[in-house]
């Protein structure tokens, strides 16, 4: 079975080669695309985690801190019965080094409080005039840009912040966030807390981390459906293709399966061969996808974050496929009539 | 190696082609001995493929049949045909239908490993069999890179590869030239005289004088000269049946005739009416087929009767 499914694998390899390349193309696609739905579910997850919070104290009716506007009066830090604490400002903002302004979200913290950045190069900001920005912003340490409108220095970049399908951060010290954002350091956005919090005045409400990331994934949801439907959508192109490469080929060996049908052959081991080529195919596509994916991913304008999962799910669904594809062609040799190795009956 | 006779006894097979009954075989039967090379000659379509592959065990006969020695080929299902086309038939198509993608050497071991032949043994035995048909040198070509001759060659050898007791082959010698094919017919010869059965279906009259045993598809003496005649039918009475043997043309004087087409359900399909001065009947005789419709006589009719060469000089060439 083997060695007749590898030698019509080279017999034909110009349409096997022509295949498994346009596969691997839809199958790196498809890497890319689980890659980009990945990484929408990951990247609230790791960013809400670098604030260090159990509980993120709100205004009622504020759905979240980054996917709505959130005021309340600094003072409101004190009526919070907590042991660990602290005032936040969070807001949407621009940040330029001299070129278009790109939309940020702007953190106010206190320095050594909840909410500091996670800086991997350089150092938290703790002056007037010092920011830290995530990493997308593609500024360096040292560099010197504007905030709002007004100049900075980059003194740290930190790195996975970013929400919304990669808008990145921007954090300062708390009174230079909020003079920016409320221009009066009587309002914050949130208190964070760690531990626990203790009853709330009227008025605030408190979310959990695991709420907020919900939250904030929320405004993507339709994104995610419409990738998942482009998904569905490839792996129909996949099957199709697979598919159709297995019906031609069992068209073409026809003839040689009604031969080898004739002299005995059963079923079993012709089927075998047939779906051992649609495996083969379907596996080789995988692979070269793999390799094709590494350099597709990074052109595209959002992070892509492709699961270690995705390297052997993907094989195995397309191993799924290529015999559900396959099973037309599958049951023409099921079908095939030995009586057709002879020239034809009635002759 | 001992095969016992092979029997076939009014085999009947019937196709059913677009809605028509067709019977390419009808009532055949002969037998044939161990050792003896059978030749089935008759032209294109007389039924040579369907009775190999009735006697090969991959058509089932409408009725009839076909024993090799005790056993009863036409009794035979599932797993115990399979067992009867894989032990003791040698299959050699037409056209050599080797898998293209194979080598030669590939070609004969595959089947074998395929039938559950353990792979070194069926390489030995297609070395061996290549070797047998002179081809050892050969062995790693593709069909593609031999000639008709060494294709068919391979294609025996194919057939031959767990040593049946009984070889069919459909046209071996069709489409080589005279050198290909003395080669093919001195190896069926070599192989009928180890004690093997060898049937084949030809057209080819090289391959008789070799021959055991001649089985003639179409009865020889049937397109004999006849006088013509006149010939009366009353109303109602048949001409001739569809599927009998074709031999005279018929020119109707006076009356009429119904030319009708038996359907596969038994019913029938009014092709035609014919009266005075037409004629009816001539393609069968001219081309050798069976007649494919049948007539009869609507009104008493009076039809001269001619032979196909005379219908052709004195009716067809006149007109």
């Amino acid at each position: 079975m083997l060695l007749l499914t590898f030698r019509d694998l080279v017999y034909r390899k110009t349409r096997f080669i022509v295949v498994t390349v346009l596969g691997a193309v839809v199958f790196a696609l498809l890497f890319v695309m689980t890659g980009l739905v990945n990484q929408f579910n990951l990247e609230p997850a790791e960013t809400v985690e670098q604030f260090d919070a159990d509980q993120w104290v709100l205004p009622e009716g504020v759905s979240a801190p980054f996917t709505s506007v959130s005021l309340m009066p600094a003072a409101t830090l004190d009526a919070v019965d907590a042991a660990t604490k602290s005032p936040v400002v969070i807001t949407r903002s621009s940040v330029s080094d001299g070129g278009t302004p790109e939309e940020v979200v702007l953190v106010g913290f206190e320095p050594g409080g909840l909410g500091a950045p996670k800086v991997v190069e350089g150092r938290v900001p703790e002056a007037e005039g010092e920011v830290a920005v995530g990493r997308t912003l593609d500024v360096d340490v040292g560099a010197d840009i504007t905030v709002a409108g007004e100049p900075f220095t980059v003194v740290g970049l930190t790195d996975k912040t970013t929400v919304l399908a990669g808008i990145p951060f921007a954090y300062l010290t708390l009174p230079e966030a909020q003079i920016l954002a409320f221009t009066s350091t009587d309002v914050i956005s949130s208190v964070l807390v760690s531990g626990e919090l203790g009853a709330l005045p009227a008025g605030l409400t408190s979310l959990s981390s695991d709420e907020v990331i919900d939250q904030t994934l929320q405004p993507l949801e339709g994104a995610i459906a419409s990738i998942d439907l482009v998904r569905a959508l490839l792996w129909i192109v996949a099957a199709i293709i697979v598919g159709a490469v297995v019906y031609l080929s069992a068209l073409d060996r026809q003839r040689d399966f009604a031969v080898l049908k004739a002299v005995g052959a059963s079923n079993t081991s012709l089927l075998g061969s047939l779906a051992l080529q649609a495996v083969l195919i379907a596996l080789g596509a995988v692979a070269l996808a793999a390799v094709i994916q590494v350099f597709l991913a990074p052109q595209f304008p959002l992070p892509v974050t492709v699961p270690t999962s995705a390297f052997w799910q993907l094989p195995l669904l397309a191993v799924v496929m290529a015999l559900a594809a396959g099973a037309i062609g599958m049951r023409k040799v099921l079908r095939s009539d030995p009586s057709q190795a002879f020239a034809g009956a009635g002759t | 190696m001992t095969v016992g006779p092979l029997t076939v006894t009014d085999l009947v097979v019937e196709f059913v082609h677009d809605g028509y009954a067709i019977r390419p075989l009808d009532n055949l039967s002969f037998q044939a001995q161990a050792g003896e090379l059978v030749v089935l000659l008759g032209p294109s379509g007389c039924g040579k493929t369907t009775l190999l592959s009735c006697v090969g065990g991959i058509l089932t006969p409408t009725s009839g049949t076909i024993r090799l020695g005790p056993t009863d080929v036409t009794g035979l299902k599932g797993a115990d045909l399979d067992a009867y086309r894989r032990e003791e038939i040698g299959f050699v198509f037409q056209a050599f239908n080797l898998i293209p993608s194979l080598t030669a050497r590939e070609n004969i071991a595959v089947p074998l490993i395929l039938t559950g032949h353990g792979r070194k043994e069926s390489f030995a035995r297609a070395d061996e069999l290549l070797e047998q048909v002179g081809l050892s040198e050969r062995s790693g070509h593709l069909p593609s890179r031999l000639s008709g001759g060494q294709m068919q060659r391979v294609a025996v050898a194919r057939g031959l590869g767990h040593n049946p007791l009984l070889l069919l082959a459909d046209e071996p010698t069709a489409n080589l030239d005279h050198i290909q094919a003395e080669a093919i017919i001195r190896l069926l010869q070599g192989l009928r005289d180890d004690g093997r059965m060898i049937v084949v279906s030809t057209h080819d009259s090289r391959l008789v004088p070799i021959a055991d045993r001649i089985v003639q598809m179409v009865p020889p003496d049937q397109h004999e000269e006849r006088p013509t005649h006149d010939i009366t039918f009353s109303a109602g009475e048949s001409i001739f049946e569809q599927g009998d043997p074709a031999d005279l043309v018929y020119v109707i004087k006076s009356g009429n005739v119904d030319v009708i087409r038996v359907l596969a359900d038994g019913g029938e399909e009014l092709l035609t009416k014919l009266g005075a001065d037409q004629y009816f009947g001539e393609l069968g005789p001219f081309l050798g087929f069976p007649r494919s419709a049948s007539v009869r006589a609507v009104s008493d009719v009076v039809l001269t009767a001619y032979s196909p060469r005379v219908f052709r000089e004195k009716v067809l060439h006149k007109t």
